[in-house]
């Protein structure tokens, strides 16, 4: 294969599939390059076309890749077994810088998928040696949406881990409600120094950086991870683009100084 | 070097040409338009002179060798991804000083927005060369003055004037004087192609397009005008989105291709993403969206405007939408901002 | 008034109307395809003022009635009107005399492909082609064109109604698959059309070719045919008797053809007429119900080549109220 095409993908072998959900699975695919959380890879299903999906974990020879079952090219994805493999473009797009949360307070907040791209950064958190000033909200819909259930027992024993669906049945426990709410609450020293990651749906992303600045966050501070539809992953095919920006170059990740100017 | 060919100096020249060029140019195809019995300019190979549209302005614009339509980029066998042969042939280009200009914005976005150049894109730009066809008049709906684009007067190989029925030449790419000098009739004559310097539609852009203009009610009207077909897109020798398509041929699943075709960010599904979103529900957010980046945005990452001005979206459009008189109530909008 | 003796039949056949009004008449005047330069359509006023009551009625099949014309002024008149009948080139044996003939009505046309979006063909030229074609003539025919499958020429109430086609031309390495054509041929017109693969199909047994498709085609990969089409629809009617809708008749069928069957349709009338009917006028669907449709169609096929592509529905079965039959 010619390797100067960047259209050209590469075989990956499953290494492991992670069934979270009936429609959410983590695929552990065999890769040894550079990659960052927040970045994504094209999965490339010859005659089915391509799906962008974003990093959920990173291993010394693997990436994670946890997939949404929601159209002609995942379905064919999650006919796929371990041992098979999968053709991948990329990692396309910038990622999240982690070591900018060391040294600081930081909270992540993330809706429903939104959580595979922060994945990689909450794991780095967890595993920083004091990380009892970060903070987690993550939100579901229900608690039969809940991704990486294994990893949240984990996060929870080693940071502040808040958990939360919008809606659940009668005589469920845990918490009820949207992620918003429970921002208000978190017990900051100095939120104007803080730094917060938000990741999901539009409208939980909007809602959740009105709490995060009336709780005295700055813009700067205040970093997050768009989705659009990207084609390519390169530039070229248009689709990703917001004002002079290209999500799938020049993010998905940005500081909010900048997205919040977006207009779709 | 200029050269003055008639008619049949002109048809051998292209006929010598075409033994080492394929030739793009704009061609009138009979009753090919919307509607009964009208005529459609459209760029297509040819194969004789007299094929060649020199008159008219093209209704698509010249980008459609280098950025086709729909072109099938992979081959898919079982176990194979093959990539789609490209005849490796010269090419020469035939267009106005807005269709040369327009390279460059396609240029922009193929070879130069990120670190990976399309190579797709690439083998086709590295056989091309563009020939000028001058422009004796402006045209309807033509602004390419107050683009800048009415010149182009470097990196093209050859111009071609058509006046009172001879081509005038001008030959900027050595390599073709001796086609030139070899084509039957043809004088040297000193030949400066033809641009326009004034058009009758002018448009102002401002500097500067604050972020409040996108909330302006300005837009809302296109909600309900527009018919978001795209044609807008289609015809623009500066817009460039495309989306991938995979297929497995019906008479065998186990084979098929990946392909590329043109895409327009009037038309439905050009933002929908996995699982039902979409952005830009609206006409009127569409047409925004679209408008900025020719006057705006394109601007702000690249440094220069996109549009070029050849008016070919007013041309086309079957609402009557004039993209020239949206440019200019966008600079009355800021205007009044400014002033308020 | 004076003491009037006027041959009724003879000044019907004139094109005057026999009127209601005592001593009065009428003026027809024929405008082939429904198309009249500015100049004839003064003139009409001029004669409407002048001989008439300055009214003037526009008729159901596009013509035009200048009524209240006293019956003494008919050679008058008709010696007005020779301009407009020379404007509109209608077939006349005498100058000066009027209107040949006015069994075989004003053959009519919407406005078609001149001005209409969806017309498929010039239907004026067709039509004056088709009056060139047939008049003068006393049979009672009746023959109207229509530019696409809309029917805004109601071409079915006609014992000839022409509908435009065109065949949709699909150039693939044009198409981007954004759907317009897929999208109005469901909305607006059969729902023909499909994309499979990223390209669209057409079903050619459910395409109308009414040319949709084309009309809403973003890149040029739809066009039209060269060839123009047409769907002949046979002898619908209205009247007393049995009123009915025409029938399907040919699909993709071309002028010429059409031409020369309308033309045959002139011998099998004379053959098979009732010689008792009233006014010796008869719609021809009720001759074919006498004779059998297979005779009708010998007659009407004599020296008829149909291009390649024509699809013959030999069997037609109308419907329609029959208050001959079944009463009121």
């Amino acid at each position: 294969m010619n390797t100067l095409n960047p259209y050209l993908p590469f075989s990956s072998k499953i290494l492991e599939v992670i069934k979270h959900t009936e429609k959410e699975y983590t695929f552990r695919m065999e890769f040894k390059g550079e990659v960052k959380p927040g970045q994504f890879f094209e999965v490339s299903i010859p005659k089915y076309g391509e799906a962008p999906i974003s990093v959920s974990g990173i291993g010394e020879n693997f990436v994670d890749l946890t997939i949404r079952r929601v159209g002609r090219v995942t379905n064919e994805v999650f006919e796929r077994y371990e041992g098979q493999s999968l053709l991948l473009r990329g990692p396309y797009g910038n990622g999240f810088d982690v070591d900018l949360y060391r040294d600081c307070e930081v909270v992540v907040v993330a809706g429903g998928t939104g959580v595979s791209p922060v994945r990689g950064v909450i794991q780095a958190l967890s595993d920083m040696p004091d990380a009892s000033d970060k903070y987690v909200v993550a939100g579901f819909r229900s608690p039969e949406d809940m991704l990486f259930r294994d990893d949240l027992k984990a996060w929870d024993s080693k940071l502040n881990l808040t958990l939360t669906v919008d809606g659940a049945p009668e005589g469920y426990q845990g918490n009820i409600g949207l992620v918003t709410k429970y921002i208000e609450g978190l017990p900051l020293k100095e939120p104007s120094k803080a730094r917060a990651v938000v990741v999901g749906p539009p409208p939980m992303m909007k809602f959740t950086i009105i709490e995060l600045k009336k709780k005295g966050f700055t813009d700067a501070n205040i970093t997050v991870s768009h989705e659009r539809k990207m084609c390519c992953g390169l530039g070229k095919c248009g689709h990703c683009r917001v004002n002079d920006h290209y999500i799938c170059l020049d993010g998905p990740v940005f500081s909010y100084e900048v997205a919040k100017d977006f207009v779709d | 070097m200029g050269y003055v060919l008639n008619k049949e100096s002109f048809s051998d020249l292209v006929s010598a040409l075409l033994k080492d060029y394929r030739i793009f140019a704009p061609v009138l195809k009979k009753g090919a338009g919307r509607f009964t019995d009208v005529d459609c300019v459209i760029y297509d190979e040819v194969k004789d002179a007299s094929e060649i549209e020199l008159e008219k302005k093209s209704d698509y614009a010249s980008k459609e060798f280098l950025t086709p339509l729909s072109e099938t980029l992979l081959y898919f066998t079982e176990e194979e991804v093959k990539e789609a042969d490209l005849c490796e042939k010269k090419v020469l280009i035939f267009g106005r000083s807005c269709d040369l200009n327009g390279l460059k914005r396609l240029d922009q976005i193929y070879l130069d927005n990120g670190l990976a150049k399309d190579p797709f894109y690439k083998r086709r730009r590295d056989l091309i060369k563009p020939v000028l066809i001058g422009c004796g008049h402006s045209y309807d709906n033509c602004f390419c003055v107050s683009m800048d684009s009415n010149r182009f007067e470097e990196g093209y190989a050859f111009s071609v004037d058509l006046i009172d029925g001879e081509i005038h030449s001008n030959v900027l790419d050595k390599e073709f004087d001796s086609f030139f000098k070899a084509a039957a009739g043809a004088k040297e004559l000193d030949v400066t192609p033809r641009f326009v310097t004034e058009n009758e539609v002018k448009v102002e852009i401002p500097d500067e397009i604050p972020g409040r203009i996108i909330t302006d009610d300005l837009w809302d009207e296109y909600t309900t005008r527009c018919i978001n077909c795209g044609r807008c897109n289609f015809v623009c020798p500066t817009c460039t989105c495309y989306t991938m398509q995979d297929v497995f041929y019906s008479d065998n699943g186990r084979v098929g291709e990946r392909r590329r075709v043109s895409a327009s960010c009037m038309v439905d599904g050009y933002t929908d993403v996995a699982g039902g979103g979409q952005y830009r529900r609206k006409n009127g957010e569409r047409m925004r969206f679209k408008v900025l980046h020719k006057i705006s945005d394109f601007k702000k990452r690249f440094g220069y405007q996109m549009c070029v001005g050849c008016g070919r979206c007013d041309d086309i459009c079957p609402e009557y939408i004039s993209f020239s008189n949206i440019i200019n109530k966008v600079n009355d909008a800021v205007k009044k901002e400014v002033n308020s | 008034m004076a003491n009037l003796d006027v041959n009724v039949g003879k000044l019907k056949k004139n094109a005057f109307r026999y009127s209601k009004v005592r001593g009065e008449t009428a003026s027809r005047i024929r405008i082939p395809g429904g198309v009249i330069d500015s100049a004839s359509m003064a003139k009409v006023v001029e004669i409407a003022e002048k001989y008439g009551t300055g009214v003037i009625n526009i008729t159901n099949r596009q013509g035009i009635e200048i009524p209240g014309i006293k019956l003494e002024d008919v050679d008058k008149v008709n010696a007005e009107v020779q301009e407009v009948i020379d404007a509109l080139r209608i077939n006349q044996p005498e100058k000066g005399k009027g209107y040949p003939s006015s069994g075989t009505r004003n053959v009519i046309a919407c406005p078609g492909a001149r001005l209409c979006p969806f017309g498929c063909y010039d239907t004026t030229a067709f039509a004056q082609k088709m009056e060139n074609n047939i008049y003068p003539n006393d049979r009672h025919v009746k023959i109207a064109f229509t530019g696409c499958s809309n029917d805004c020429g109601k071409v079915r109430m006609a014992d000839f109604g022409i509908i435009g086609m065109t065949e949709p031309q699909y150039n693939k390495d044009r198409c981007v698959a954004c759907g317009a054509c897929v999208d109005y041929c469901k909305r607006r017109s059969v729902g023909a059309l499909q994309l499979v693969n990223g390209k669209v199909v057409r079903d050619t047994d459910k395409c109308i070719g009414c040319g949709v498709c084309v009309v809403y085609c973003p890149t040029r990969a739809w066009t039209r045919s060269r060839e123009h089409y047409f769907r002949v629809v046979l002898l619908g009617r209205t009247g007393k008797k049995n009123p009915r809708l025409a029938e399907d008749f040919i699909k993709w069928a071309d002028e010429e053809s059409i031409l020369k069957m309308v033309k045959n349709t002139y011998a099998y009338i004379e053959e098979y007429i009732d010689p008792n009917a009233v006014e010796h006028k008869e719609h021809i669907g009720y001759i074919v119900d006498r004779t059998g449709f297979e005779e009708f169609k010998k007659w009407i096929f004599e020296g008829v080549e149909l291009g390649p592509k024509a699809e013959v529905n030999d069997r037609i079965y109308w419907g329609g109220k029959n208050y001959a039959k079944y009463g009121g």
